[in-house]
């Protein structure tokens, strides 16, 4: 178990370090110059790409530049840009271009919006999922079942932030049955919160459960089949009993790694969501600052998504190899 | 005919779930796949529905002709009025044949060219990308099953790093500098988003592939005809593409038929972002402008989501056949 957990600690380590390598490469020797990309043209004088060359330390080779960066992250460091410096505390990344402050300040208060929406709509997601794939395999093969399932596959087909556009379309702005400006901090007033992200929870959760729903129903068909079943049924279990203890509990542990995975890309996928439905999270601002070439503040987004999805797909490895002791093996 | 050849073509342990008279000859896997979709109704109408998106796309100019309609041939001055409404059709007025789907708000563009022209691009970019992204995956999928080794972990290694780079964040940053880059060439100014975009899509489509096709390899590299090649001396990659390969049939094509509808979805919400095709008619571009208006102009809402939703479903219900199709254990 130990040497399970030290080999995914050391894989782990070292996407984050390749992905931080690559953030820092792509930005300074991507395929644009950053200080032009930045420097719109009929504003862009030769002191201000200066400026911008030297705040980016541009001419120095990747591994001073990466060096600087980490630096920043663990130690914080002075930002000389132009004339102004400013003092960067750990975590540093930076200092954002547009508005000139720090970036951990600027996005710290965004992961709450960003984790309440995640978090909501992946409850949703299993609240929705799991139950109907519950319902379908009881009934497999009955005409309430092929209803169910080729609903999941129609909703499946509609690309999820239509999904999410037409329901805040229509549910908030023409119908107002929702509230049309979603957040408010959870430590405000939770009913507020809760009811702010209400539309957005039900919307991101109900196009995403299709997919648990179907894989639910193949989970507890499989587990239908096995021999504890027939033993549980011969020996007179009540129906209710069988499906809830026996099947359901084999049927939730591929159920459980999946929604981890997922997890985290819907942790960092909701950028429509936050972008429809005004929420001022990660997304939006990763979104904001792409369309002004803000590089701080995306390098500092992408690192932190990135963090996030690995560290929720060790959690998922762990939590699974402690299920299922055949994981660790290999 | 080869050792190894004899060695595949062994007893075919698949048993035709309809035996016909007179037909005693081994038929190949890909054969029996496709008489089974053949004779799937489901599967047929969804082609049909597919097929006629790709005619639509291919003869997009043509379409446009014969419904009169001309592309990006709108006039703010003449075609909308000083509200931005259009003056003809929808949705002040009603019918018109002078432009079937009306004309766009703002700009007086008309509508039925735009979503001809859309579902062209919308083919376009994810048929490139998926036989593009299928292209990587089976090749690296290939070397990493069949070397042991640092050419395993290396690109097992791979795949796992682009399976935790957040997807859309890592879309919206590189596009624009993607773009950048090859605006400066002249040949290449008005495809220059296109082909940042066809190079996204690809480079975050491989890995599912290529971790399926390496676990294929890894089990199939132990059988006796890939050890009878190497026995004979075959030289590697003629062992890769003339052994191995043809036993991948099956998850490949199933793969991409998977694949082509998400790549089409994911087109869509990367345009609704503004990072997908620029200067070019695309669905998702033509949704983010619409969305303003769903009260008053619905028809300027629905004529792409329609697009987009009946392609994805059609090829999401023919890529489910295709891999029952495939799929020995399932009877219908």
């Amino acid at each position: 178990m130990i040497g399970f957990v030290v080999r995914r600690l050391i894989s782990a380590v070292l996407v984050l370090f390749v992905i931080s390598v690559a953030v820092v490469a792509l930005f300074t020797y991507g395929p644009s110059d950053p200080a032009d990309a930045m420097c719109p043209e009929p504003k862009c004088t030769a002191e201000r790409q200066d400026a911008i060359t030297e705040a980016l330390n541009l001419d120095a080779p990747l591994h001073v530049q990466y060096t600087e960066y980490m630096t920043g992250i663990f130690k914080g460091r002075e930002i000389a840009f132009g004339s102004e410096s400013y003092d960067c505390e750990a975590p540093c990344f930076g200092v954002s271009f547009i508005y000139r402050v720090n970036v951990w300040d600027d996005i710290k208060d965004r992961i709450g919006p960003t984790v309440s929406v995640a978090v909501g709509a992946g409850v949703t997601i299993l609240l929705i999922g799991v139950p109907i794939g519950m319902f379908a395999a009881r009934r497999r093969g009955t005409s309430a079942d092929k209803t169910v399932i080729g609903a999941t596959l129609v909703i499946e087909s509609i690309p999820y932030y239509l999904f999410v556009l037409l329901a805040f379309l229509y549910l908030a702005v023409s119908a107002g049955i929702f509230p049309q400006e979603g957040y408010h901090p959870l430590t405000d007033s939770p009913l507020k919160w809760a009811w702010g992200l209400l539309l957005p929870w039900l919307a991101l959760g109900l196009v995403n459960s299709s997919k648990y729903a179907r894989f639910t129903r193949g989970s507890m068909i499989e587990a239908f089949n096995q021999d504890y079943v027939r033993t549980a049924r011969a020996k007179g279990l009540h129906e209710r009993r069988i499906v809830n203890k026996h099947a359901l509990r084999a049927a939730v542990v591929p159920i459980v790694t999946i929604f981890g995975i997922d997890f985290g890309a819907l942790l960092t996928g909701t950028i429509f969501t936050e972008l429809i439905f005004g929420i001022p999270g990660l997304g939006l601002r990763a979104l904001n600052a792409v369309s002004q070439s803000d590089l701080p503040v995306i390098e500092a987004t992408t690192l932190i998504s990135a963090l996030i999805i690995v560290v929720t797909n060790l959690l998922v490895d762990l939590f699974y190899s402690v299920l299922d002791p055949r994981v660790r093996l290999t | 005919m080869t050792v190894s050849e004899v060695l595949i073509q062994g007893p075919d342990p698949e048993i035709d779930p309809e035996p016909r008279t007179g037909e005693v000859a081994g038929r190949s896997p890909m054969r029996i796949a496709m008489d089974r979709l053949l004779s799937d109704k489901v599967a047929m109408i969804c082609a049909g529905i597919v097929l006629l998106f790709v005619l639509i796309a291919i003869f997009a100019p043509l379409l446009c002709k014969l419904f009169g309609v001309e592309l990006r041939a709108g006039d703010p001055v003449t075609d909308t009025d000083s509200f931005n409404y259009p003056v003809i059709g929808p949705p002040n007025y009603g019918f018109t044949w002078e432009a079937p789907l009306g004309l766009e708000p703002n700009s007086g563009n008309d509508l039925l060219a735009e979503w001809f022209y859309g579902a062209r691009t919308s083919l376009l970019v994810a048929t490139i990308a998926t036989v593009v992204s299928t292209v990587v995956g089976v090749v690296l999928g290939l070397i990493a099953g069949y070397s042991r080794g640092w050419g395993d972990r290396v690109i097992t290694f791979m795949i796992d790093l682009f399976l935790t780079l957040p997807f859309l964040l890592v879309a919206i940053a590189i596009s624009p500098m993607l773009v950048e880059r090859w605006r400066e060439n002249p040949t290449m100014l008005d495809n220059a988003s296109l082909i940042a975009l066809i190079v996204i899509l690809s480079i975050f489509g491989w890995m599912g592939l290529a971790r399926l096709i390496r676990g294929e390899v890894i089990s199939l590299r132990e059988r006796e005809f890939i050890e009878a090649a190497h026995v004979l001396g075959m030289p590697t990659h003629r062992i890769l593409f003339k052994e191995l390969l043809p036993n991948l049939v099956a998850p490949i094509v199933v793969s991409f038929s998977l694949s082509l509808p998400a790549t089409i979805a994911a087109e869509a919400t990367l345009a609704y972002l503004g990072v997908g095709v620029t200067g070019r008619p695309s669905w998702g571009q033509t949704i983010l402008r619409a969305q303003s208006w769903f009260d008053e102009y619905p028809l300027y809402l629905y004529a792409p989501i329609v697009g987009i939703v009946v392609l994805v479903f059609a090829l999401n219900l023919l890529g489910d056949a295709i891999r029952d199709a495939f799929d020995p254990k399932s009877f219908r």
